[in-house]
């Protein structure tokens, strides 16, 4: 398991590295660049600003010096924000997406958990479709038009909490719920569907006939192997959450990761755009590697050669 | 490869599940309602056009200084109100239900075929091939997805589309313009990422599946490897998989408005149930309609879609006789 | 079963009811504020004011957020005028052009400071310009101050030509030996076709009238006033490029040595202290009002130069303005404090002002609402919402703005390089019923300047076109019905060979768009291309339904993302139109007319004829301003009538403010002098019917003004009694 571990490890470096380059690629592809504008700038000042950033030397040059910065984990300094180191935006940035996006994870881990579990207990009761129709409004009620109304009723009439703007725990409520609902309906649907699966198969009855009572299969045994696709479903899910949500950071004004790197993009800011995206895909790449270890403490003939 | 996948006992399991499904009221329902929906997004806005002669993209500024380019309360004459120029809100959510349905269709049939077979090749080859596999997957969800879509548009969407484009382009569509080859694209960049999330679901069901006395059993009488996937492997995986198949089509409707607003998909004056959501949000003060027509014509398709494919997870279920 | 379907039921009878809720909590606002207006008890005022800004350094940003932002640090040599943008007196208290207005003179007050304490003197001026304009810094605003003698020889690393003896090769020893047009043509290769080549004869003058009491002088001015030097690229491969099209040059390069221009060869000079000379290469008479832009505002050169680019830190900066920097966290908030070192500081009575660098329109109409934050900047009021926030008649600020939108036409590509087919399609579109659809109250545009921005040059411009039109056999209310006259496109069609399938009573028509009959129209060819935005999204299926209804051509639209748009339309690579709204840099009609200048322009259509680059320099080197618009009205008539663009609106400013804040108005660039603001507590004095607020006076303000303003009246006053003293003696 060990070994398994370290080898998953090293192998994030390189794929790192390849997901820089994929993404530099695309840059290098796409048209405009971070100083161009409605104003056509007079070639010396191009000139000039070419000269500052190095982008008039050779295109391998330019990717040697970058990958070389980048081993060093330096970014370097955002191009549209010059003042702005790319490592200082991450630091400064990713604990606001990340408080909301945990809060919210946990929030929807919560609720969508319970839903889901009872509802699998109970199918076809009351509560089974009553918190199954929940789940779907959650999923299709967009998180762009759920903001504005939990804004306008709860911010705007009822003056309970604040409209937008990060400060203090009240700010957060109503971000978070937005943020939440959406995955609150995939845990409670995903597990409702994998504790229905895992409630059938032959290792609960065994250990039904083994007399043990009901709390204990369902916990000990159900649960286990039921909420599978729910973990699954959590690393990309969690990654992408710490990452920050365009949507919600812009409609509650949060400065998060999210909406900085969407804009990084927008504006052709490339040494932000690599920074955020080599922290995203380490985060990506290490959440699925804690999923693909938790598969093997949830279900233990899970294995991995 | 199809030919595998056929179950073992052949067509009596559909049979059987098609007659299990038709029993549950909720999913008789929900086909009921999509069935509709099909029918009326695609004759809906030719009978509104014959009838009252409105389009999605018909903009009343006839009359000299405009008073009719505005936002109306809905009306006989426009059941469900105009937006704010004018247009005729019931043409335009119709009109939005093809893309918005064909975006969610064209996703989960991508997420369904490469997503699921993707995934069990991998969890039940297991060692290397699942680790390479699975790391494809993991470059696949780092790369800032928006980036892709600027650099497609820009090499495949402007005056410089490649003939090869336009020839894919004229394929499936017919003529070869510009609109055509955009929606083309669209759903290119949609099927790009809508079986990433699906493949690690399935992989991890197969997972835990794989050791289970069943494969060992195949296995041991002989059964090849393809056959073990998807003749045993996959339709004890199916709960979850048809869950999370449902659960795609409203993220990738969500997607695609986003993309729509970044250049990509739908075009203008033409709109989707998500784009004409986004915007009736904005204006949810002053003309409520604008967003609860397109957004009650959407939750009601999503939770009919829902109701479907849980009768269908119910019906295709193997056990479920026992209960 | 009956009871599952009662569960669904009533979950959907929750979101009516919410919805319903919503409806009627949201649309009955009958009070006279909109939502919570309370006067904070401090002099505190929050305001959004756009996107991050890129930087805090004020010669390193180029939009207008940062300019909002930076306003508040740093001071000038002039400042604007809260209503009018004019220049007003800041650290200069005041200043005097040269006889030929290509020199300017400012005599600084003596007791301006920096934020640490340290005196600002006209030293640091020459500093802050110096720097603006190194290549290192790479400014992108650099091009502001090319109107700075040798300013873009030496951003550009440009050199001049010595000779053996010390002797510079001057433009004018080219121009004599050769007396050929081309000569002057290939002598200048450093200065820009934007900048005509002064008049070595004018500068001569002045070196005759440099004997007056008033003109100090030194080695610097003898320098900067010497007949100018030629200048050729520093960078080797541009040079050898240069000369090999110009031999002469050449030639005249041969044996002689390049000496790089140096950042002190530009023209910036500080005489004394509190003197500071600034040399231009042609009389600018906008030059004055420019410099209120933060490019041209005063840094401390001790702070940047001990800590790089980290000197904008909180705990680094040095500011010049009224406020200082307190609190800076990026895309949250920027906190200014009142700096009590600044001059005026006696006089400055806000307290502190929030920053929040906002973007989202309803997020900030939100924060509006729950009196969160008390203004906005310009276009925040989405459309959706102006009809309703319209009625809050003492908050809503809607006024017209140095700002227009048109579409752009790729004017090469036929049919498109028609200009009759050009000026149909204009005639096509009807401009008031946009302007209903947008909400927009000003007269539909069909000109290139927007409207009430420039009244004087209106004014003239009136003149100039009924001559002009009278010429052209045409009536003003010709002129004017282009804003909207089907009856009249269809007619040009029809001229020009296209065939009308079908002709409607009211005079619109169907053109015949299948390419299989004879004089079909190339549909095909054209399509509207915009970049993404709500606002734009709109505009074009306006006009979009516009063209299919009055001409019978359904237009394809095409949206693209901001940069891959602005590189397809900048290289003309679109067919048809494009979408483009101009915001003027200064308050002077050519900030637009200027687009069109130059072969490789930016206007984006592909247009450029060499008489209008002529109309405009002959217009610039006229020194009586109402000669000069009259030359720039005619420019603009030339262009009109070619009609490369199809303007359509001026826009206008669409933000909101409490009723508390004084001093605070719609000017055309949406840009504030902060020390004019005020919270002020009493309801009763809360600014009512904001429309009139630019002529309302408030008694605070003017004073304010007109004490600033002072020192520069009475310096004209005295010099004038001067002249008139010297005229008798002599």
């Amino acid at each position: 398991m060990l070994s398994f571990i370290i080898r998953r490890l090293l192998l994030v470096i390189p794929m790192a590295l390849l997901v820089v380059t994929v993404t530099w690629t695309l840059v290098r592809l796409a048209p405009g660049s971070f100083y161009s504008g409605e104003k056509t700038l007079p070639p010396a000042i191009e000139a000039n600003i070419k000269k500052k950033y190095g982008l008039d030397k050779h295109w391998l040059e330019q990717y040697g010096l970058m990958m070389l910065n980048i081993i060093r984990l330096d970014f370097g300094d955002s191009l549209k924000y010059p003042d702005r180191n790319v490592n200082q935006i991450i630091r400064d940035h990713f604990p606001y997406s990340a408080t909301v996006g945990i809060l919210a994870y946990l929030l929807a881990l919560a609720l969508g958990l319970t839903a889901g579990i009872v509802a699998a207990l109970k199918q076809n009761s009351a509560f089974d479709y009553g918190s199954m129709t929940f789940a779907m409004l959650g999923l299709s009620v967009p998180n762009f038009v759920l903001g504005p109304i939990l804004v306008s009723v709860f911010s705007l009439t009822l003056y309970m909490f604040p409209p937008a703007r990060f400060g203090g725990f009240m700010s957060l409520v109503l971000p978070v719920i937005t943020l939440s609902a959406i995955y609150m309906a995939y845990i409670a649907r995903l597990t409702r569907a994998g504790m229905l699966e895992v409630m059938r198969s032959d290792y609960i009855r065994t250990a039904r006939a083994k007399g043990l009572s009901e709390k204990t299969v369902l916990l000990k045994h159900g649960l286990r192997g039921g909420i599978i696709p729910v973990v699954s479903f959590t690393g990309p899910a969690l990654a992408s959450l710490l990452a920050g949500t365009v949507v919600v950071e812009k409609v509650f004004a949060i400065p998060g990761l999210g909406n900085i790197f969407i804009q990084s993009v927008l504006n052709r800011d490339e040494p932000l755009i690599l920074g955020i995206v080599a922290f995203l895909s380490i985060l990506i790449m290490l959440f699925n590697l804690a999923v693909d270890i938790s598969y093997g403490f949830l279900d233990p003939r899970i294995r991995y050669e | 490869m199809t030919e595998n996948t056929q179950p073992i006992q052949g067509t009596s399991l559909w049979k059987d599940a098609w007659k299990r499904l038709l029993k549950n009221k909720l999913a008789v329902f929900g086909l009921i309602v999509l069935g509709i929906m099909v029918i009326a997004v695609l004759i809906g806005p030719a009978i509104i056009r014959w009838t009252t002669g409105f389009t999605a993209d018909y903009i009343p500024s006839d009359v000299g200084i405009g008073e009719l380019v505005a936002s109306f309360p809905p009306s006989w004459q426009h059941p469900m109100g105009t937006d704010e120029a004018g247009r005729d809100l019931l043409a335009r959510v119709l009109q939005g239900g093809r893309i918005s349905l064909m975006v969610g269709i064209i996703s989960t049939i991508v997420s369904l075929i490469v997503g699921v077979s993707y995934g069990a090749i991998a969890g039940y080859m297991g060692g290397k091939i699942d680790n390479v596999m699975m790391r494809f997957v993991d470059i696949l969800y780092a790369i800032p997805y928006i980036l892709i879509v600027i650099v497609l548009l820009s090499v495949f969407g402007g005056p410089n589309t490649p003939d090869w484009i336009k020839w894919l382009a004229e394929l499936f569509g017919g003529a070869g313009n510009a609109g055509l080859s955009q929606i083309f694209l669209l759903f290119f960049a949609l099927g790009l990422v809508s079986w990433l999330t699906m493949a690690r679901v399935v992989r991890g069901q197969i997972l835990s599946l794989k050791n289970q006395e069943f494969v060992l059993a195949a296995r041991a009488t002989g059964v090849s490897t393809l056959g073990i996937i998807f003749r045993h492997l996959v339709p004890n995986a199916l709960g979850p998989v048809i869950v999370y198949a449902t659960l795609t089509v409203p993220s990738v409707m969500l997607s695609e408005a986003f993309l729509s607003f970044l250049g990509l998909g739908v075009q203008a004056p033409y709109a989707s149930w998500g784009s004409l959501a986004a915007d009736g949000i904005k204006n949810i003060a002053i003309y409520p309609w604008q967003l609860i027509f397109p957004g009650v014509t959407m939750a009601l398709t999503l939770f009919s879609l829902n109701f479907v494919g849980d009768g269908l997870r119910d019906a295709l279920d193997p056990q479920t006789r026992k209960f | 079963m009956t009871r599952i379907s009662f569960i669904q039921f009533r979950s959907i009878l929750a979101i009516v009811v919410l919805a319903s809720f919503l409806i009627s909590c949201t649309t009955q606002a009958t009070s006279r504020y909109w939502g919570q207006t309370k006067a904070p008890t401090e002099q505190v005022m929050r305001y959004v004011s756009g996107s991050e800004p890129e930087s805090l350094d004020p010669q390193v940003p180029t939009g207008q957020p940062e300019a909002r932002v930076l306003m508040a640090f740093y001071d000038g040599l002039v400042e604007y005028h809260p209503k009018t943008m004019d220049p007003i007196p800041a650290i200069a208290e005041s200043w005097e052009p040269s006889p030929d207005g290509t020199e300017y003179t400012f005599h600084l007050r003596k007791n301006a400071k920096f934020s640490n304490g340290e005196p600002i003197t006209a030293k640091d001026f020459v500093y802050t310009f110096r720097r603006a304009l190194s290549p290192e810094l790479a400014a992108q605003n650099a091009y502001l101050s090319y109107y700075i003698k040798y300013a873009e020889a030496y951003n550009s690393g440009k050199s001049f030509v010595r000779d053996t003896s010390g002797k510079f090769l001057l433009v004018k020893d080219l121009e004599e030996k050769k007396q050929t047009p081309e000569a002057e043509k290939s002598a200048t290769p450093t200065i820009e076709p934007n900048n005509p080549v002064e008049n070595p004869a004018k500068t001569e003058k002045i070196q005759a009238d440099s004997n007056k009491p008033s003109v100090v002088e030194t080695e610097f001015h003898k320098m900067i006033n010497e007949p100018e030097r030629v200048t050729v690229p520093g960078d080797e491969k541009s040079r050898t490029a240069l000369l090999e099209k110009n031999p002469k040059l050449k030639a005249a390069l041969e044996g002689k040595e390049l000496v790089p221009v140096k950042g002190e060869d530009i023209g910036v000079e500080a005489v004394d202290d509190y003197t500071f000379r600034m040399k231009l290469i042609q009389p600018a008479p906008f030059f004055i009002g420019l410099l209120g832009h933060q490019f041209f505002r005063v840094v401390h050169g001790a702070t940047v130069e001990k800590f790089g680019k980290d000197w904008t830190r909180p705990q680094n900066i040095v500011t010049s303005g009224a406020f200082k920097l307190s609190v800076h966290k990026p895309y949250d908030e920027i906190i200014a404090v009142k700096d009590p070192n600044y001059w005026d500081a006696a006089n400055v009575r806000l307290e502190r002002i929030e920053f929040y660098p906002l973007e989202e329109q309803t997020t900030m109409m939100n924060l509006y609402k729950a009196g969160a934050v008390d203004a906005t900047y310009n276009h925040t009021v989405p459309a959706g919402w102006k009809s309703n926030v319209k009625q809050y008649e003492n908050e809503y600020l809607n006024f017209a703005e140095v700002s227009i939108e048109y579409y752009t036409i790729a004017v090469n590509k036929p049919p498109m390089n028609n200009v009759k087919i050009r000026n149909a399609f204009s005639q096509a579109v009807n401009r008031e019923a946009l302007a209903t659809f947008r909400k927009n109250a000003l007269n539909p545009l069909i000109d290139f300047t927007p409207e009430g921005a420039f009244p004087k040059y209106e004014e003239i411009r009136k003149r100039v076109y009924d001559e002009l039109l009278k010429k052209d056999g045409m009536t003003r209310e010709q002129w004017q019905s282009q804003a909207f006259n089907p009856k009249r496109a269809c007619e040009i069609f029809e001229e020009q060979g296209y065939k009308v399938r079908e002709k409607r009573e009211d005079g619109r028509c169907v053109l015949e768009t299948d390419p299989s009959v004879k004089g079909a129209f190339p549909v095909a060819e054209v399509e509207i291309l915009y970049n993404t935005s709500e606002s734009n999204k709109s505009v074009a299926e306006f006009i979009q339904a516009q063209w299919k209804q009055n001409l019978g051509l359904t237009l394809p639209l095409k949206n693209q993302e901001w940069k891959t748009f602005l590189k397809v339309r900048k290289e003309v690579d679109y067919k048809g139109f494009g979408r483009a709204g101009w915001v003027g840099d200064y308050i002077d009609p050519f900030t637009f007319l200027n687009l069109f200048y130059g072969k490789t322009n930016d206007s984006s259509t592909g247009w450029h004829k060499p008489e209008y680059d002529k109309m405009l320099d002959d217009a610039n080197k006229e020194l009586d301003p109402d000669k000069r618009y009259e030359m720039l009205a005619r420019a603009e008539y030339f262009l009109m009538k070619d009609q490369p663009v199809i303007p359509f609106l001026t826009q206008e400013t669409n933000w909101i403010k409490k009723p508390y804040i004084k001093g605070f108005y719609p000017n055309p660039g949406t840009l504030h002098p902060w020390k004019f603001v005020y919270i002020e507590q009493d309801p009763n004095k809360w600014d009512t019917q904001v429309k009139n607020i630019m002529k309302n006076q408030d008694p605070w303000v003017e004073e304010q003004i007109s004490r600033l303003m002072k020192t520069q009246e009475d310096f004209q006053k005295s010099r004038q009694a001067q002249e008139t003293n010297t005229a008798k003696t002599e």
